[in-house]
């Protein structure tokens, strides 16, 4: 009977710990199946106003990446969190920029930002992100970006003065090996921050240093009223270079309509990816374009076929440029940093971007000298500009020559 | 500075002006007429370069052509505009009240023309690959675009064209009796609400010729009106407030200063000498060039 007696007894208290253990193994399984959290970050570009292509063209490129992320499995040191995109669109002034900037990073929890094209904004757009201790990434070039001593704020593109100086260079010894001289130069575009960094020590030294004299030198407040008078001033005083930028699209083909019209040869050395956009060649057509070189801080290198394919075909763009391209390497730059942090947290990933040296993999390989690595003061080290070229109505890199996709062409006498 | 330089200068400005002039008589007769403020104005250029542009890429139609072509369909749309929005906000009761409701109406619907445009035909910009565009005339040492030469001659003949019929025509003359008297013209059987609605419907229709015009050397964006709307209140406000004379005027003597500032001053201040020749107009002829001084009661 006793021992009849504890035999049930002892079935309840193997079924109750059997109960407790299916009760409790969720929790004690938990940290092993850990939910996936997803990382937001922002877009804060032009999408609307005088610079929306722009800003569209970046969309692109960040959507890109975000696909190939995601549908690899997204971020693993986030159990496969997934990479959620929120745009917000600067439009065309510094105040609307810097205020979708605040509303996008206060309204949820944004772990990284990213933009905002124009100097001008993303001056004013990382002064709140610092504020609000986000990390940003930016391809604007104004050398002030990264000169205030800000620790949130991470410049991936060759700064203003650094191209100045380096696409001198270039231009002279271009010249140089088709026996032609430069003497006299222009400086033509508008006031702003890129343009201006960039003219900035090509008028005060870099010119000087080289013997050669400044012949025009006109900046304008966009939008250009009439291009005759600059245009003028070129055919009466002949440079031999003309250092260009004019961001705003109708400014530009203003000017390159001009160029045509009054019979100009001088070649053209364009500050920005802004000159080497489709639209270029749909308006002024591909005989106006040969031959135009522009400055910009990435273009398609040897070697990124497959991905210049890819992006084509994703979005019916018959190119990729500096602006899909730089927004595509930082989505994918946010991606390891993530792995690099295992966490969602701004601060947590903005120290991994201290940490982080990329090698390889796709932002790397975007970007020249295929690493990435940010300095203390946030540019990114090595960063190097690229020269492309207008040839048959496509824009192609000539400078570097290691990973150049065609030869540069001098554009001939005057 | 050589002569051939100066006259350069000169011409380049008055070809400049031509479109300017063109853009603001539309306006300057909405306002002559209905008093109301456009500030859609600019976005119904918009839309006329637009399909200007449209026409000449897709039917190869010339754009010179294409801005006549835009006439008709913006004559309609303008009479649309008037008869399902703007009647609202007009022809009697507070003026105060009229005019608030006047500047939200028109700034709403330039809003809402300039982002749908966006959402629908995208930031892109366009442009028309005219041959004319980069080419130019040569007479002795100065060169005339031919694309604004061309324009220029088509906003005259158009102005003119508008003269003729407010000055020549019952109708026109019914237009201008409802503009400067709508009372009296009431009482002589002259319908004032639809002489309103025919100066809008001619007015969107000018702009938008004046658009069609443009495209033919300017790229065509959701946004151009922008770059735009400001200099057609400068040579509206310029010529004289609803004078017809008075924006042609004034929209040729904006493009003229604009061009001449560059001989004193540089590019950045372009528009600085257009506004110091505006401030110096109203304080001399604070009524504009072309208006009438208004009569203390």
């Amino acid at each position: 009977m006793k021992a009849a007696g504890t035999h049930p007894r002892r079935g309840i208290q193997a079924l109750a710990i059997a109960l407790a253990v299916l009760i409790a193994a969720p929790t004690l399984l938990a940290p092993a199946v850990a939910r996936a959290e997803d990382l937001k970050i922002t877009l804060v570009a032009p999408l609307s106003g005088r610079w929306a292509r722009q800003g569209q063209l970046k969309k692109m490129g960040a959507e890109m990446a975000i696909a190939e992320i995601n549908g690899a499995g997204g971020i693993k040191a986030l159990a496969g969190g997934k990479i959620v995109l929120r745009e917000a669109d600067a439009g065309d002034s510094v105040e609307k920029a810097v205020s979708a900037a605040q509303r996008a990073l206060s309204r949820e929890k944004i772990s990284v930002g990213i933009g905002s094209w124009l100097s001008s904004f993303t001056l004013g757009v990382t002064e709140v992100a610092e504020r609000l201790q986000v990390p940003w990434f930016t391809l604007s070039y104004a050398d002030n970006i990264t000169e205030r001593g800000f620790k949130y704020t991470f410049q991936s593109s060759p700064v203003s003065s650094l191209q100045a100086e380096q696409a001198l260079d270039l231009i002279l010894d271009l010249a140089r090996r088709n026996n032609q001289q430069i003497k006299k130069a222009a400086l033509v575009g508008d006031n702003t921050a890129a343009i201006v960094f960039f003219f900035k020590p090509l008028r005060e030294k870099l010119l000087k240093a080289k013997g050669i004299e400044i012949v025009v030198d006109e900046v304008w407040t966009p939008p250009l009223a009439d291009a005759t008078a600059i245009i003028q001033k070129l055919r009466s005083t002949q440079p031999d270079i003309v250092f260009y930028g004019a961001t705003n699209f109708p400014d530009s083909i203003q000017v390159l309509q001009k160029v045509k019209e009054f019979g100009l040869k001088t070649p053209i050395m364009g500050v920005g990816a802004w000159l080497v956009t489709p639209e270029y060649v749909k308006t002024v057509g591909k005989e106006l374009l040969d031959n135009v070189m522009s400055v910009t801080a990435a273009h398609p290198l040897k070697g990124q076929e497959d991905l210049v394919k890819r992006f084509t075909q994703r979005t019916g763009e018959p190119f990729m440029t500096q602006d899909p391209l730089v927004t595509y390497a930082h989505v994918w730059i946010i991606k390891e940093v993530a792995e690099l942090a295992k966490s969602t947290d701004p601060k947590a990933l903005r120290d991994a971007v201290t940490k982080l040296d990329l090698r390889s993999g796709p932002a790397a390989s975007a970007l020249t000298p295929g690493r990435i690595r940010f300095d203390e003061r946030g540019r990114r080290v090595g960063a190097t500009p690229i020269i492309v070229q207008w040839q048959g109505g496509e824009p192609f890199t000539v400078v570097p020559a290691e990973l150049a996709t065609r030869k540069p062409v001098w554009h001939g006498g005057k | 500075m050589a002569l051939g330089e100066l006259v350069q200068y000169v011409v380049t400005g008055l070809l400049v002006g031509g479109v300017y002039a063109l853009m603001s008589i539309g306006l300057a007769l909405i306002f002559g007429v209905m008093r109301v403020v456009n500030f859609a104005q600019g976005d119904f250029m918009m839309l006329g370069m637009y399909l200007t542009y449209f026409l000449a890429v897709g039917y190869g139609v010339d754009p010179l052509l294409g801005a006549l072509v835009a006439i008709p369909p913006f004559f309609v749309l303008g009479l649309v505009v008037h008869r399902v929005l703007l009647v609202r906000v007009t022809g009697g009761g507070d003026p105060q009240r009229l005019m608030d409701a006047q500047l939200i109406l028109t700034l709403g619907l330039s809003l809402i023309i300039t982002n749908a445009t966006t959402m629908i035909l995208t930031p892109m910009p366009r442009g028309i690959r005219a041959a004319y565009a980069t080419q130019a005339f040569a007479v002795g040492p100065v060169l005339l675009n031919q694309a604004r030469s061309y324009a220029f001659l088509m906003a005259l003949l158009l102005a003119g064209a508008v003269y003729a019929f407010l000055t020549r025509t019952d109708l026109g003359k019914a237009l201008r009796a409802a503009a400067d008297e709508p009372e009296a013209a009431g009482y002589q059987g002259i319908d004032v609400r639809a002489m309103h609605g025919l100066a809008f419907g001619v007015g969107i229709a000018l702009v938008a010729a004046a658009g069609g015009l443009l495209a033919t050397y300017h790229p065509i964006e959701p946004t151009v009106a922008v770059n735009f709307i400001v200099l057609m209140f400068v040579a509206v406000v310029l010529g004289g407030l609803g004078s017809i004379p008075g924006a042609f005027a004034g929209g040729l003597l904006i493009g003229l200063v604009q061009s001449l500032t560059l001989l004193v001053l540089p590019f950045q201040l372009q528009n600085v000498g257009v506004f110091i020749a505006f401030l110096l107009v109203l304080y001399f002829r604070p009524q504009g060039l072309f208006g009438q001084r208004l009569r203390a009661v």
